[in-house]
């Protein structure tokens, strides 16, 4: 406690039990509040709870495939519960988690600003969110979408199945997603502290930095295009019809151009919280900041350039193939230089084996793979065997999940004593980390064999063969959905009755662990001078950070 | 706010949308010429240099910050990298696979001019290498 | 547009009373700054969505050359270039209104802001004119086109994107026109200064790309 009593008195910091947690209670005063801490809390209950939902339906979907044949509920049913699985997932979950909820949260208190620079934008982008998840949900729910996440036309266009509501409400999400990357693109720009200049700023900054540039330029693009559908379904203009000269692949385009910088969404944040979790749980210095740093941008513009291996086999020219693959294989290169960062930086490090540290394990090997199958999948000629198998699914399972989710979840363990000012149960925690780690491969790998060995993807019915392997991963499934609750119920028990912590449990260098733990409403009562670099571990570095400004 | 420069006069805007004028004239005159190949970059072009001028000087870029023109420009690039990429899968695609069998209109007739040659197959006996037509590499 | 927000209870100002200074920013010019970038970044969204419809366009005008050709010539040019100095004026008048309130002249600045007004109304007035025409000439989009005059594959694609580009700008031209009217009434009632005038700067950017996207539609869908 002696530590986090003298940083409070540098600080001026009112005692600990007043925080922004207690700093008005009634119901209103959350939900019109302006502080970034409080929203970001908002979107991480919305977000969990979007998350359990595609759970479910993952379960659903896995339950069915336990039998080749028809078992448990219809064909159309099936079609719609892995839509919503995909949309839930994606534009509730993925989207929104680790920015939304955590970026709100810690990036002001790690430029030391008092809030984001539209505060009230913010609190509108968690609206916003919520009443296009609704929305969505809704439409899902009531007879709509059999299309998948991806609404290829032209089957979207003429399915009779309700998809404007569903449209509309991912059109709405949208409006949230740029909202908040503006926010935070603005934020990074003119409100970072005295002394904390562009090679100053904590990884994690410059991971949401990245995401928000691409949420800014990508998702106006996803709005155009549900309009478009929306509008040809209404209206019938035609333009993916072939029958008034229109282009089904168009839509392909218009849809990837904004859905494969949207897994770079997903990622980059993930992959900014394993670099500050990698630096604080190895106590030692990131192995190359500005690799780090500048590979989170490269990842972000080369992105753009890739959208094209979607279209593959969809009747693109050769030309564009060609192109697209090699542009493909570009951003391999820099999630390399990252992950090689980050065994840099944890070799003849003083390793902490906590919670975060084994969520960072299970990341990095599950990165790794998902990557290399990536830039296998980025293979033309491969890809004409595994395009549409469940080979992609695994794939992009082993990132979505593997990578991105165990991100998430090292956040949430690393900020949850900054958040709410309790530990969890360290124990309990590693059980659940290695719950999910293993269900996760036994529920994925057999699906890289299932989609090497031809079993297509969104199918209800699979030949005799497939079954031991569907059998096999939805037991892998099973396994990590005992994970997630573990993990939910020692977390609620530690908000409740977890035993309070220091400003500073896990001893990092970050930032925002300069404040107290839960922090005050306005972050800092004097706006720090920030004299050392982040992550910085040597020994010799200088401790003291404030000055009077 | 910051910028305390040269504005007693409001005669720069008089003098861009001059100029402005004066370029939609232009766009205008050459546009009804039917200028063929060169009427879309002539045009794009006058486009382009009107959007810089109400850019520059009425939205005031010249004088603003260059993250604010990093974004804007970047906007642009991304914009140039969605059409060129897009538009380059229609015109490198096999003819068939192009929208309704485009494009209609140019050299290619909708309709042929003579009946189709009758299809004769390769010379060579069933199993051999047909005669005539190129060995495989 | 990002006047001060009211202060949390229990907050204090960190230094300052200038009312329009928000407390988690250092500085007003830091303020107008975040606003700024904040504006610019949001235009650049609006130009990413358009650019869709600009790739749809290329698209089928590379795939259609001679229907797109023929249809342009069927639109009503007159109106387009009309419309074309008509959005050039307004955002020539909007920026005299930013100009004017720099230099104190509030009334101007009103005034310059009523005539934006007026022209964009105007542009609406000439954009109904000729939907209407469209209308009775059966030059629409899709499954509705049925225009005697061109009578190619393509065409149909061409007035679908028409309808798709002009509506959309059209309803940005809407939008800009109320939070015009909106800054006017408030410049009006004294919100804005010389020291102060962020909100009709912001409006006036957002009024110039509803402008900047026009310079670009007019071309391609008129004349060439």
């Amino acid at each position: 406690m002696r530590q986090s009593e003298e940083d409070r008195e540098k600080l001026g910091a009112p005692p600990a039990h007043e925080s922004y947690l207690t700093d008005g209670t009634t119901v209103m005063s959350w939900l019109n509040t302006r502080d970034h801490k409080r929203v970001g809390v908002m979107f991480l209950v919305a977000v969990v709870f979007f998350l359990f939902l595609g759970g479910v339906f993952a379960l659903a979907i896995r339950m069915k495939l336990l039998y080749p044949g028809p078992f448990l509920f219809d064909a159309l049913t099936y079609n719609r519960l892995f839509t919503l699985h995909g949309v839930t997932m994606i534009f509730l979950f993925m989207i929104p988690a680790i920015p939304s909820a955590f970026g709100n949260f810690v990036l002001p208190l790690m430029i030391g600003a008092r809030d984001v620079a539209f505060p009230r934008l913010n609190l509108a982008s968690f609206y916003v969110y919520l009443a296009g998840a609704v929305l969505a949900v809704w439409a899902m729910v009531h007879g709509g979408a059999d299309t998948g996440w991806t609404f290829y036309t032209p089957y979207s266009t003429t399915t009779p199945t309700m998809l404007f509501p569903l449209l509309l409400g991912v059109f709405i999400i949208g409006f949230s997603s740029i909202m908040t990357g503006i926010n935070f693109i603005v934020t990074v720009h003119t409100l970072r502290a005295p002394g904390i200049g562009w090679m100053r700023v904590p990884l994690f900054v410059w991971g949401i930095y990245a995401t928000s540039v691409i949420q800014v330029l990508a998702t106006p693009v996803l709005g155009l295009t549900v309009l478009l559908v929306a509008l040809e379904r209404v209206l019938g203009f035609g333009i993916f019809d072939p029958a008034r000269g229109g282009d089904p692949v168009l839509f392909q385009h218009f849809f990837w151009f904004y859905s494969h910088p949207a897994v770079y969404i997903m990622v980059l944040p993930a992959m900014g919280v394993i670099s500050e979790c990698v630096a604080t749980f190895s106590r030692k210095n990131p192995f190359g900041y500005k690799a780090i740093a500048f590979s989170s941008l490269g990842i972000a513009f080369v992105g753009f350039f890739t959208w094209g291996h979607h279209l593959f086999v969809a009747g693109q020219s050769v030309f564009d193939n060609g192109v697209f693959g090699v542009l493909s294989m570009f951003v391999g290169i820099f999630t390399a230089v990252k992950v090689f960062n980050w065994v840099g930086t944890m070799y003849r490090g003083a390793i902490s084996f906590k919670t975060p540290f084994a969520y960072i394990c299970g990341f990095l090997f599950l990165l790794v793979f998902g990557g290399m199958t990536g830039v296998a999948l980025a293979t033309v000629a491969l890809d004409v065997h595994w395009h549409d198998t469940y080979f992609v699914v695994a794939h992009f399972h082993f990132i979505m999940v593997g990578a991105v989710i165990m991100g998430f979840l090292a956040a949430l363990h690393y900020w949850f004593p900054k958040m709410f000012g309790r530990t969890y149960h360290e124990g309990w925690g590693l059980v659940a980390a290695s719950l999910i780690i293993l269900g996760f491969n036994a529920t994925f790998i057999p699906q890289f064999l299932l989609g090497n060995n031809g079993m297509p993807r969104r199918y209800y019915q699979y030949p005799e063969h497939f079954q031991a392997l569907n059998v096999a991963s939805t037991a892998g499934a099973t396994l990590l959905g005992f994970g997630f609750i573990i993990i939910f119920i020692y977390l609620v028990i530690a908000l409740r009755w977890g035993p309070r912590c220091e400003q500073n449990p896990w001893r990092s260098k970050g930032f925002e662990w300069l404040t107290p733990s839960p922090p005050p409403t306005h972050n800092f009562d004097k706006i720090p001078h920030i004299t050392q670099d982040p992550h910085d571990y040597r020994t010799h570095a200088p401790s003291g950070v404030y000055t009077d400004v | 706010m910051t910028e305390n420069g040269e504005h007693h006069s409001a005669l720069p805007y008089f003098i861009v949308w001059v100029a402005l004028v004066i370029l939609t004239v232009t766009t205008y005159r050459t546009g009804r010429m039917h200028l063929g190949t060169w009427a879309l970059p002539l045009a794009l072009t006058i486009a382009v240099t009107k959007s810089l001028l109400v850019i520059l000087f009425f939205m005031h870029l010249w004088e603003q910050k260059g993250a604010n023109r990093i974004v804007i420009g970047t906007s642009f690039v991304f914009v140039a990298l969605i059409i060129s990429l897009t538009v380059a899968d229609v015109a490198t695609r096999f003819p068939l696979a192009t929208p309704a069998g485009a494009p209609f209109g140019s050299d290619i007739p909708a309709q042929l001019e003579e009946p189709a040659p009758e299809y004769q197959p390769p010379a060579g006996k069933i199993g051999e290498p047909p005669r005539g037509v190129p060995e495989p590499k | 547009m990002s006047e001060a927000a009211a202060l949390p209870p229990g907050e204090h100002l960190v230094h300052g009373t200038d009312p329009h200074l928000a407390h988690h920013f250092s500085s007003l010019e830091r303020q107008v700054d975040a606003s700024r970038l904040g504006m610019w970044l949001f235009l650049s969204t609006e130009v990413l969505l358009f650019a869709g419809l600009f790739t749809g366009y290329a698209v089928y005008r590379y795939s259609f050359p001679v229907a797109f050709a023929a249809s342009a010539r069927t639109s009503e040019i007159w109106a387009g270039t009309l419309n074309t100095i008509v959005l050039i004026t307004s955002s020539l008048t909007v920026a005299l209104a930013i100009h004017f309130v720099r230099a104190g002249r509030q009334r101007a600045a009103v005034v310059c802001l009523a005539i934006t007004l007026f022209f964009a109304l105007a542009f609406l007035g000439i954009k109904a004119i000729e939907y209407t025409a469209h209308f009775h000439e059966h030059q629409l989009p899709g499954r509705y086109y049925r225009f005697e005059g061109v009578r190619l594959p393509g065409a149909e694609m061409y007035w679908a994107l028409y309808f798709l580009m002009t509506g959309l700008h059209g309803l940005h031209v809407v939008i800009g026109m109320t939070v015009l009217a909106v800054i006017a009434w408030r410049t009006a009632h004294g919100y804005y200064s010389a020291h102060y005038y962020v909100g009709i700067e912001l409006a006036g950017l957002y009024w110039h790309l509803v402008d900047l996207i026009w310079i670009f539609l007019y071309p391609l869908l008129y004349l060439i």
